[in-house]
């Protein structure tokens, strides 16, 4: 079982070692240890609950990922995910409960788990006065990436962020921050990752590309826990997935069993969430 | 405006609220009533040592310096525009999406301000003299002519910075050309005495035209008159100059230029690359000069009270070279605020970094930034007033107590200095934590020809408990901070 981030870019997260290109044609080499990572959890959380003042953000959750799952947590506005998110990647500590992920307390060792895990934020947000090529310096720096420029220049030709390179993040688009962002968590080659809204601001080419890429992590033996609003590409993308609502997860399992006579996620994401209403 | 307004002073009460709790910031104008109720009730023996006529110039000119402060909206409202991505947005950025005028919003802003820090401060203020009445028999007419003319000169200052900081968003040249006329004018008042202070302060005009100073009349009325004039002229100016659509500056850069700045840091190990990151950010984003006028500033103002003190006044005060390199310290806190105000800092909460690594990079930038204008600073002024004999003490004193000041601050507030500076909890031991140690430091520069032995000895009793509480404080930052989130 890995609990720390991987050091080799030929992990189950290794990035792309093509070039730009749309299609990609090989970008994570195959993965001998995904059998063993497969039989532990990667995320656990038993009765969590995140009390801001008055309001119950969560109301005890209890949820499991297995090390190599695509994860989709869904819920409408304002129902937790961020939340839950947050204190699973050690951002906050919850008021109650308990939570591991690959192994380690977020809420006792946030560093570890940050050290060991890819982030995504729900807002695109690098630093303003750093350009694109920098940014992703200082996060390699920060987590200590061996072989750092090969690695950003490779993240750089993926993303096609060739042209941002010089530009500070403050003057870009928003796409192009989200590209970069994900760029940023991608960099070390973590072997589970932590995504919040990851298609949002890309256009149509960058989210299928991103899908292929993420599908592609998953089948090597990387975790994906994401959290979105797009249900369709969820639903091609996610192995089991969780809907939570109130603060409290209200379905979940694999998709099938989520969905259940609906034809599709959306259907069965607005049954079970109307029923509440 | 009329739905803007309250809208706005909801907010501004919202944000400072969340600094603390609500009835903690309700605590803070009680306080400031409570401390001015006692420099009211201590006023008789005040005012044996400082002549009324010089008491109200220091109330002015700090009423016209707090002014100066809080109208900066051309730098502080690009500020808000520009995090308008980041955890919170201000009413101020709904222009842009919106059908509203960037103008009546700026407009807008202004007036909140205004009312908010007269509510804040100046009310509270004249409140705590109105209160001691009973005791020290005090004209109610006087207090509320002195909250007037002090009215006056806070919004002379605000509309004046409001002014000064929309002439920058247009114009750096104009700016600078501004700022060099404004210090001009009051050289020609302060230094040289070639104008009346009250000539560039119309509200002390007004204030010397009116009880206890005269009988109201037309001096008073010009003062008055004077004063709203300069105040509709700035704010008119300020709005003229507000761009209607607002469009951040473009930063050229040199390409990759943080790899380089890393390399050069190798002596701070563990920081190499916050603190590189730190430096880029702060010449990106033009904070190195924003800092560098800060921190002058008071240190100006500071030369020219110490010199009217003794020149003007003919006060035997002797304020030699450790006074001043104890000052030079306390106001470094100045510097560690703008540190903090570079930019939002959300992004870290996506990296293995806690907030006191961050809190700890922010100390070595401040300590590479600030040693050098500081220790310039003090062997200039000593060198200017014939006194660098005392430089070997005033020296460590600078830097002891700059270290104390900036860590204790770093402690005490962590990444928000400007907002915990609100919390009354926060602001009642720093106010302690800082005045103790400054006040001592500052009596025993003033005895150093008398006793020197003594004083000496004093001093470096000082500095000892001073760099004790340094190393407690600091390390204490990482248990006090350490669960804390980067988000704003």
């Amino acid at each position: 079982m890995r609990t720390s981030a991987s050091r080799e870019h030929d992990g189950p997260a290794g990035p792309p070692r093509s070039g730009s290109s749309a299609s990609i044609t090989s970008p994570i080499p195959s993965n001998n240890g995904a059998e063993i990572v497969r039989r532990v959890k990667a995320v656990e959380a038993h009765g969590l609950v995140k009390q801001y003042g008055s309001v119950t953000a969560l109301a005890g959750v209890d949820l499991d990922v297995e090390a190599g799952d695509f994860f989709g947590l869904f819920g409408p506005n304002g129902a937790g995910k961020t939340t839950l998110l947050r204190i699973l990647t050690g951002q906050l500590a919850p008021t109650a409960g308990r939570s591991s992920v690959l192994g380690i307390d977020p809420a006792r060792e946030p560093l570890k788990v940050k050290a060991a895990i890819g982030i995504v934020p729900e807002v695109e947000s690098p630093p303003s006065y750093l350009t694109a090529s920098e940014y992703l310096y200082f996060v390699g720096r920060v987590r200590d990436v061996p072989r750092l420029q090969e690695a950003i220049d490779r993240w750089i030709a993926f993303f096609d962020l060739d042209e941002a390179r010089g530009t500070i993040c403050r003057d870009l688009s928003k796409g192009t921050r989200q590209k970069l962002m994900l760029a940023a968590a991608f960099l070390h080659g973590p072997s589970l990752l932590f995504l919040d809204e990851p298609f949002i601001n890309l256009d149509p080419i960058y989210q299928r590309k991103l899908k292929d890429y993420l599908q592609q992590y998953r089948d090597a033996g990387g975790t994906v826990f994401m959290c979105s609003h797009l249900l369709e590409i969820a639903e091609k993308l996610c192995d089991r997935v969780a809907v939570i609502d109130g603060g409290r997860v209200i379905a979940k399992g694999s998709v099938a069993e989520v969905k259940r006579d609906e034809r599709d996620l959306e259907a069965a994401f607005l049954r079970l969430v109307g029923e509440r209403r | 405006m009329s739905y803007l307004l309250p809208l706005m002073l909801k907010e501004e009460f919202r944000l400072h609220s969340s600094y603390s709790s609500r009835r903690m910031f309700l605590a803070f104008p009680v306080i400031v009533a409570l401390f001015s109720f006692a420099i009211a009730m201590t006023s008789q023996r005040l005012l044996e040592a400082t002549p009324l006529p010089d008491a109200i110039l220091f109330l002015h000119l700090s009423a016209f310096l707090y002014g100066l402060g809080v109208g900066a909206f051309g730098f502080l409202g690009a500020q808000y525009l520009e995090r308008r991505h980041g955890h919170r947005n201000y009413l101020v950025a709904m222009p842009s999406l919106l059908p509203m005028s960037f103008r009546r919003t700026f407009l807008g802003m202004y007036v909140r301000d205004a009312v908010f820090y007269m509510a804040l401060v100046l009310a509270p203020m004249v409140a705590g003299l109105a209160a001691s009445v009973p005791f020290t028999g005090f004209r109610f007419t006087s207090i509320g002519f002195l909250f007037l003319a002090a009215l006056i000169s806070f919004l002379v200052g605000m509309s004046l910075s409001f002014f000064v900081s929309t002439v920058y968003m247009r114009s750096r040249v104009a700016f600078a050309g501004l700022v060099a006329g404004i210090s001009v004018a009051f050289a020609a008042a302060g230094v040289f005495r070639v104008l009346p202070v009250e000539a560039i302060l119309p509200g002390l005009s007004m204030h010397y035209g009116l009880p206890p100073f005269a009988t109201p009349g037309a001096a008073a009325l010009a003062g008055g008159m004077a004063g709203a004039g300069l105040i509709a002229l700035c704010v008119a100016g300020a709005l003229l100059l507000v761009p209607e659509q607002y469009e951040p500056r473009s930063v050229p850069v040199a390409e990759d230029e943080l790899p380089g700045v890393d390399a050069r840091l190798g002596i701070v190990r563990g920081y190499r690359v916050l603190l590189a990151k730190e430096l880029v950010d702060l010449r990106r984003s033009g904070t190195i000069p924003k800092m560098f006028f800060s921190f002058v500033t008071p240190l100006l103002f500071l030369s020219f009270t110490a010199w009217f003190v003794r020149n003007g006044l003919r006060a035997p005060v002797g304020f030699n070279s450790v006074f001043y390199g104890a000052m030079v310290g306390f106001f470094g806190v100045l510097l560690y605020n703008w540190l903090n105000n570079v930019d939002a800092m959300d992004y870290y909460a996506t990296l293995p970094v806690d907030v006191p690594r961050v809190i700890r990079t922010k100390l070595l930038a401040f300590l590479a930034l600030t040693t050098g204008i500081s220790t310039a600073f003090v062997v200039g002024v000593s060198a200017l007033n014939g006194d660098l004999r005392l430089l070997w003490l005033a020296l460590p004193v600078m830097f002891v107590t700059s270290v104390y000041m900036v860590v204790m601050t770093a402690y005490l507030t962590g990444l928000r200095t400007n907002s915990f500076l609100f919390d009354p909890g926060v602001l009642a031991r720093f106010s302690v934590l800082a005045i103790l140690p400054d006040l001592g430091l500052t009596i025993l520069s003033f005895t150093v020809d008398r006793t020197p032995v003594f004083t000496i000895s004093g001093i470096a009793l000082v500095l000892t408990a001073m760099a004790a509480a340094t190393a407690l404080l600091y390390r204490g930052i990482d248990a006090k901070w350490a669960r804390h989130d980067f988000a704003e």
